[in-house]
């Protein structure tokens, strides 16, 4: 493993969780505004996140978000607490921003992924075309959005493979393969980069 | 558990200490694993770079509480209801609150005099078709430019109207028909009211439809004539006439039909209702003129 891809987690601090998630819920199913501020200053980063790289759109990811904390308030008699709050969330991010991407309809697909690769770069950006981000957003650019919702929910929001089931609502076998079909992806993305 | 998931929970930091050690041990051997291990921490520095680069909106809280706090669907409506409902009724004319109250005030004095209740019978329709032939259109809406421009639908107008007026109606010949049980037991009460609310009812839209086509009067004209015509005795007018007796008597079942009257008076309705829209094309084109 080469030193300059160090994986995040050796490099940077963990998520902490100073809110207790069981007083959120309770202050919220009370009715506390207060608990709502007290979610998004907690996990508003990550769900905006999330909402981000599934929408591909500020504004949207916005909206999503927005109608996520409505969604927790109305909802959180609901939630069970033998999972994770942030689990909870996320998938309530999944369902409202999948509705939205349903109704945009402008998701990027195989032909937009062609086009991608067919764009003629500046020369700023052909200087910078081995650039491993660059590669890896495009090719993450270029995935549908339930499987780069696959990778975030992995690598961003550090949740299990199990959670990541249950955030999309879809079996374990599910989650496995759409991350090999993301990593063939993504390899295949970096072999035609490296051969232009 | 094969490498490959193993691969991936190490990259995502979810091996336990032991189940650490015991891969990246693997890990220093396998060439395989370090290709892929490399293409996951690139994923994951580029996931977790860009998505700590873009910042939550500060606003969001605000936006989302202020939806939460927002008043339900229904409860929005209702509150639209009833202001186009007090509107509406600040912009109807006094006249016929008063004029309505004092015909029915009459008309059963009348019957309690004469001790007949088809003399209520006979004029609760009336006075009810003849109100709401005065509520809707230019010639009686004081406020019909007002109303024309307003953005609210003219059907929605013409239907809280017709609310205030038939719920006002239908007080009335309820007052009224108690007031008939000075003369008539108090189990008549039933029957009393289904005596006049269909045809009501049914002559009420009626009269309204004719009011928006043709003008209050002709309505008012043709509605009465109708309804009057049922009173008819064909054989004193003469021996001529006669053969119209048994069209006569099927007319006067169509008047005690409640059923009928009812499903051909909300029909009515709904035609009138739609009819809105004509009347507000004419007003248009008349002030264009």
């Amino acid at each position: 493993m080469r030193a300059d891809l160090a994986l995040p987690w050796q490099t940077q601090a963990n998520m902490t969780q100073p809110v207790d998630d069981l007083d959120l819920i309770r202050r919220m199913q009370a009715g506390d505004d207060d608990a709502v501020r007290d979610l998004y200053a907690q996990y508003g980063q990550r769900l905006y996140a999330y909402a981000l790289r599934l929408t591909d759109d500020p504004a949207t990811a916005e909206d999503v978000t927005q109608n996520t904390l409505v969604t927790a308030w109305r909802t959180a008699r609901n939630f069970r607490a033998d999972g994770r709050l942030i689990a909870w969330l996320l998938g309530i991010v999944h369902h409202t921003a999948m509705k939205a991407i349903r109704n945009r309809t402008n998701y990027l697909d195989d032909v937009a992924e062609e086009s991608i690769h067919e764009d003629q770069p500046s020369p700023e950006e052909q200087a910078q075309v081995k650039d491993e981000r660059r590669w890896v957003r495009q090719g993450m650019q270029s995935l549908s959005p339930e499987h780069r919702a696959v990778l975030e929910l992995i690598f961003y929001q550090e949740l299990t493979l199990n959670e990541v089931a249950q955030v999309l609502d879809v079996p374990l076998g599910t989650v496995k393969s759409r991350l090999s079909y993301a990593r063939d992806h993504l390899r295949g993305v970096l072999t035609r980069t490296e051969e232009r | 558990m094969n490498h490959e998931e193993q691969l991936i929970r190490y990259a995502a930091n979810q091996l336990n200490e032991s189940e650490r050690t015991e891969f990246e041990n693997h890990l220093s051997g396998c060439v395989d694993c370090q290709a892929d291990l490399t293409l996951w921490a690139s994923i994951a520095s580029e996931i977790n770079a860009s998505d700590s680069a873009v910042p939550a909106p500060v606003h969001l809280t605000d936006s989302a509480l202020e939806a939460i706090h927002a008043p339900s669907k229904l409860m929005r409506a209702f509150r639209n209801m009833t202001q186009l409902l007090r509107m509406q009724l600040l912009l109807m004319h006094n006249e016929l609150w008063f004029g309505s109250a004092a015909l029915m005030f009459i008309f059963l004095a009348m019957a309690l005099l004469v001790a007949r209740v088809e003399v209520l019978h006979f004029f609760v329709p009336m006075i009810a078709a003849g109100t709401v032939t005065l509520i809707y259109g230019s010639e009686h809406d004081p406020a019909a430019e007002l109303t024309f421009a307003t953005p609210i639908s003219p059907w929605k107008i013409l239907l809280a109207r017709l609310t205030l007026v038939s719920a006002y109606n239908v007080f009335l010949a309820l007052c009224a028909t108690v007031g008939l049980l000075l003369i008539l037991p108090p189990q008549a009460l039933g029957e009393l009211i289904l005596g006049w609310l269909a045809p009501m009812t049914f002559l009420s839209a009626l009269a309204l439809l004719l009011s928006l086509w043709i003008g209050t009067s002709n309505a008012l004209f043709i509605s009465y004539t109708l309804w009057a015509a049922q009173y008819l005795a064909l054989t004193s007018i003469g021996e001529w006439f006669a053969f119209l007796t048994p069209w006569l008597e099927s007319y006067r079942q169509f008047w005690n039909d409640p059923a009928l009257l009812f499903i051909l008076g909300f029909a009515l309705i709904v035609f009138a209702l739609w009819s809105t829209g004509r009347e507000q094309v004419q007003w248009r084109r008349s002030v264009a003129i």
